[in-house]
């Protein structure tokens, strides 16, 4: 049994190992009243209140009780024909994007392209694109190309592009150097390495990636379709405009499905071709 | 008195443990040896309840382990203490948290998992590392210590449960022959003290320099059970078939340990 250990000598061979010490316990207070007084200021700016929010709450109540029992109303066809057009979408939008994506990955990961200034600037361009969000292309493509699903499939497009460029471009710096050197050894060109060294590594990573941006897609096309860019989102904006909650109810469980059902399948998907280890 | 009677466990068709019984009296040293898939692990970790048995019965000074569920099985877990191939422990977390996760049944839920650990229970996990000279190690992270380091923190943790029974499976068979001794010396150590050691060995030699008494397995069932000195090479080709030097290279590689430290010539 170990005997019963002597505080008081433990506590002056190591402080530390008891309770940290008076700056760092200093700096954690700081730390916790900034960001308290942070939290307080910004309820106090928004007018965040218990009665304001009791009220939304029993606002909230009224519309679900409105919804209840939930009817696809008489637009039937209009409906699902609205939801095709949503995954449909994301689908060509994702698909587009994670082609582009590749070699934009490729030229922009730090172990295939050494030439820093052309990597760098690629980068920042494909920063740029990603501080701007689908939504705001959507309200662009909207003015460019007119109305409907052209516009939100290009919105989706362009938007990930280059978020799945960079993490392409992650995903192939983190791959292993040692399987490409096998290739390169047996007289191989860079090319050669790239195609069978690299890509067999990250194409698990880049399908995944891909199939859960074509799942989060299919959800955010909703949105698109408030602003015209097509798919079911137009249907559920108008119905609200109406107060048609158990037509809105409807669809909102029709998509819950469908994306439930993208993600059941893409699970399969995943594991068929990437097998467990992915 | 660990009573194990007809302990036996299936996976699928498969018999890992084949009506295993055996009883080891209290502050035995008891290494189990036996080739790879002879089910050491499996009665090990059965002891613990890490694997339940599919049939026979395991007690412990008259209580029915086996029985055990909840809190009283969280109990037993904590007075018989598991040391693992691989050390087992959380990488991310400092060397002193690691050996305070001994504690962590003795404390209320609440301020357990909110690290409130006492300034006793501090002194105790550091005067443990110390043990093992590993006090100055306290506030690192587990990773940055070697496998016999972490091996050490391990038995510090297991001391931290305050346990009747220390169960060791292969504990030293990630370890190079240096840290293998330190490891094994400081399991004989805490056995002095009291506790009952069930040590799981792939190498003869250890087993016979450290144990007060050895049980082979072979297919899930015991083929010897005795004090080393009657476990002589003979015996061993008679129970396994295969010569010592065979034995033990193959029980090395099995576990992915360097060869055996020295052959005993036949």
């Amino acid at each position: 049994m170990t005997p019963r250990a002597n505080v008081a000598l433990w506590r002056d061979r190591m402080p530390a190992a008891f309770s940290p010490g008076p700056a760092t316990r200093a700096l954690r207070a700081a730390g916790l009243a900034l960001f308290l007084a942070w939290l307080a200021g910004a309820l106090w700016w928004f007018d965040f209140s218990p009665q304001r929010l009791w009220n939304g709450l029993s606002g909230l109540g009224t519309i679900v009780v409105l919804m209840v029992p939930p009817s696809p109303g008489e637009l039937w066809v209009e409906i699902l024909q609205g939801i095709a057009e949503s995954v449909a979408m994301a689908f060509l939008g994702t698909f587009l994007a994670a082609i582009v994506a590749i070699p934009l990955g490729f030229l922009g990961a730090r172990n295939i392209v050494t030439a820093t200034l052309w990597r760098f600037s690629l980068r920042r361009v494909l920063d740029g694109f990603r501080g701007v969000d689908q939504l705001i292309w959507a309200l662009a493509y909207v003015r460019a190309v007119g109305l409907g699903p052209l516009a939100g499939v290009l919105a989706i497009f362009t938007a990930d592009i280059a978020v799945l460029a960079k993490l392409y471009a992650e995903a192939i710096e983190n791959a292993e150097k040692k399987q490409a050197e096998g290739v390169v050894a047996a007289g191989g060109g860079r090319l050669s390495a790239i195609r069978f060294g690299i890509l067999p590594q990250v194409a698990p990573v880049m399908l995944a990636q891909a199939l859960y941006f074509f799942e989060s897609n299919t959800r955010s096309a909703t949105i698109l379709g408030v602003v015209g860019a097509g798919g079911i989102g137009l249907q559920i904006a108008e119905r609200i405009r109406v107060r048609h909650w158990d037509e809105v109810a409807f669809i909102i469980i029709l998509m819950v499905a469908t994306v439930a059902a993208i993600d059941w399948i893409s699970g399969r998907i995943r594991r068929r071709l990437i097998g467990e280890r992915g | 008195m660990l009573e194990i009677e007809g302990l036996t466990r299936r996976f699928g068709a498969k018999i890992a443990v084949d009506k295993v019984s055996l009883a080891v009296p209290a502050g035995q040293m008891l290494g189990v040896i036996g080739r790879s898939g002879a089910g050491k692990s499996t009665l090990l970790r059965m002891v613990n309840r890490l694997t339940d048995p599919s049939e026979g019965r395991i007690r412990f000074d008259g209580t029915d382990v086996t029985a055990l569920r909840g809190t009283g099985l969280r109990d037993w877990r904590m007075r018989c203490a598991m040391i693992f191939q691989q050390f087992n422990l959380v990488q991310r977390l400092d060397v002193l948290t690691n050996v305070l996760v001994g504690r962590l049944n003795r404390r209320p839920l609440v301020t357990s998992l909110l690290r409130m650990f006492t300034a006793e229970e501090r002194a105790m996990a550091l005067a443990a590392l110390d043990r093992f000279d590993l006090a100055e190690t306290a506030l690192q992270r587990a990773d940055t210590l070697s496998g016999g380091q972490q091996q050490r923190v391990a038995i510090a943790r297991a001391l931290l449960q305050e346990p009747r029974i220390i169960l060791a499976d292969e504990p030293i068979a990630s370890l190079d022959p240096r840290n293998s001794r330190i490891v094994m010396d400081a399991l004989r150590g805490v056995n002095r003290e009291g506790i009952t050691v069930l040590v799981n060995l792939h190498d003869l030699t250890t087993a016979r320099d450290y144990c007060d008494r050895i049980v082979a397995l072979n297919a899930g069932r015991i083929v010897f059970d005795g004090p080393p000195a009657a476990l002589t090479a003979a015996r061993i080709r008679e129970v396994y078939g295969v010569t010592e030097e065979e034995f033990a290279e193959e029980a090395a590689a099995a576990v992915g340990a360097p060869p055996p430290r020295h052959a005993v010539p036949a």
